[in-house]
């Protein structure tokens, strides 16, 4: 049975998440609040469809079909039939609180309604709907065509076939799913914190340089980057708020604490690679 | 950001220097002692590099071997006192012209120094098991450490094909830091439930691009030496961020896996 997808936010997550949907099967409804951000999503989805198309991953026609499956709206009450909802607008609690008001009062009673929310908790956003059980966290990662990884988050009310739909849908999609439950960072965002806090703090200590720790951790470590490196691709501005905010989430527990050298880069405008000045110059 | 520069291994006269023994190729003899997983993993290295090795028990008739000896591996990062012992009997019946290399990840290079006479012969090493698969060992001098010995260690690692990179003296050093501490936050969120050991290993490794995930990793390592280098850098810091997850501790003490 193919699914319907409603997707809310045609961002970068969200065109994301419809590009690997519609490949696989799902009937997607994108819905932004603006026609061109939605045709900005779709030209996206294209493009990255087309280098799938170059690389052998599919056929032309396959990624014909696919793009024939996502459907452009602009209204939130075109999603009212999805199967799963999943929002995917930007990182502010009040705002996707609001939308979880209004999902809930146009959805189908069956309708899941799901967050892509990297730093909010899910039971915080369910709190906003009148259904909680049938709210949940699918959180991808970026970019979502090649990063495997759904984290299926489960709130303080989600229900257990809410789980099992979302795992399913995981499953259609060609993801792997992991089930964690609600806590700050989940799994990825909180586990890898002490990769970038103990670098921090081993600079900080003048233990070894940024160039050494960065060759220490890859050769000695096995991986692929140094926490510099990383910090750098992924922007230190953005490294630095996900700290704080596990952090904060977390009544100040010291092992997630942020460190002052993060500080310093951000306010002096060292961002990493999108400055081409970070811990390395680019 | 740079880090301060190194300290460099200090220059002494007046002192017998370490003299550097280890031929390129190998062919010299190592005595390796401490910890079995460590002694093993050393000794099966030097070996497929020509080297000839002493097992731990030769410790005992040391002073009738000492003149063939070329370097002696002290590898204790779980037991501090057999350590100190350990070291103590090295030095003692050692000539002063044979280095110790020493793991340094429980207990910092400049501490283990004060337990011998001849300091200036000792350097640190991260030894922790299974790194010594990867192509780089991590070495630290104290503030005693001649650069002869330095010499001594970086042939050393150049004949098992190995680069190293020369860090400070500090408890955990870099890698078995920041490793240790990865083990540790993933162990706190399969103590408090948050998600399936099996789920955070394929998180960490599809999300993050880690070779291993966090658990499978301490498994490998061994529990018991992962919670001994978060309680040293616990008892070195004080700092309630190294505080080892109650439930390593269990899998250390009781030298149970957790799963497989």
């Amino acid at each position: 049975m193919s699914l319907h997808i409603g997707i809310v936010g045609a961002g970068t997550m969200g065109a994301g998440i419809a590009h690997v949907a519609a490949l696989h099967q799902c009937t997607v409804s994108l819905y932004d609040i603006h026609d061109d951000v939605i045709r900005r999503g779709i030209e996206r989805i294209t493009t990255e469809l087309k280098k799938g198309v170059e690389k052998q991953k599919f056929s032309e026609e396959e990624m014909t079909a696919a793009l024939k499956r996502i459907r452009p709206r602009t209204s939130l009450a075109d999603l009212d039939t999805c199967d799963i909802i999943i929002e995917a607008v930007i990182e502010d609690l009040l705002v996707k609180k609001d939308l979880f008001k209004k999902l809930d009062a146009i959805a189908h009673h069956t309708t899941i309604l799901a967050t892509n929310t990297s730093s909010f908790s899910v039971t915080s956003i369910a709190s906003a709907t009148k259904k909680p059980h049938r709210v949940v966290g699918l959180h991808f990662f970026n970019p979502v065509h090649l990063m495997n990884l759904v984290e299926v988050v489960r709130g303080e009310h989600t229900s257990d076939e809410t789980i099992t739909r979302a795992l399913e849908f995981g499953q259609q999609i060609g993801k792997t799913s992991v089930k964690v439950n609600d806590t700050p960072g989940f799994i990825v965002n909180r586990v890898a914190r002490p990769f970038y806090g103990e670098a921090l703090r081993l600079l900080g200590e003048g233990v070894a340089s940024v160039e050494e720790i960065d060759r220490i951790v890859k050769s000695e470590g096995g991986f692929k980057m140094g926490p510099f490196e990383l910090m750098d691709l992924i922007g230190i501005d953005v490294n630095f708020a996900v700290t704080q905010s596990v952090y904060e989430q977390f009544f100040q527990d010291s092992r997630y604490r942020p460190h002052p050298i993060q500080q310093q880069m951000v306010e002096s405008g060292k961002l990493g690679r999108k400055t081409k000045k970070g811990f390395y110059n680019y | 950001m740079k880090a301060k520069t190194s300290r460099k291994p200090a220059r002494r006269k007046n002192v017998e220097s370490v003299h550097p023994k280890i031929k390129h190729g190998g062919f010299s003899t190592i005595l390796i002692v401490g910890d079995d997983a460590l002694v093993a993993e050393y000794s099966a290295a030097a070996s497929a590099h020509n080297f000839h090795i002493l097992p731990p028990e030769k410790i005992r008739s040391i002073s009738t071997l000492a003149k063939n000896i070329s370097l002696a591996v002290e590898l204790s990062n779980l037991n501090i006192e057999q350590k100190r012992k350990n070291l103590a009997s090295l030095d003692a019946a050692l000539p002063a012209t044979t280095a110790i290399l020493s793991s340094s990840v429980t207990v910092s290079v400049l501490e283990q120094a004060q337990w011998i006479k001849l300091r200036h012969r000792l350097a640190g090493i991260a030894a922790l098991p299974s790194l010594l698969e990867n192509s780089l060992v991590e070495v630290a001098p104290s503030v005693d450490t001649l650069e002869a010995t330095m010499e001594v260690v970086k042939k050393f690692f150049d004949s098992l094909g190995k680069e190293i990179a020369i860090v400070q003296d500090r408890i955990g050093m870099v890698l078995p830091r920041i490793l240790c501490q990865i083990i540790n936050e993933a162990m706190f969120a399969v103590h408090t439930n948050i998600a399936s050991p099996n789920d955070i290993d394929t998180a960490m490794k599809l999300g993050t691009n880690y070779p291993l995930g966090p658990i499978e990793w301490g498994e490998k390592i061994g529990f018991d030496h992962v919670h001994a280098v978060l309680n040293a850098l616990f008892n070195d810091m004080h700092e309630e961020r190294y505080r080892t997850c109650p439930l390593l501790k269990q899998l250390a003490v009781t030298g149970k896996f957790w799963s497989k």
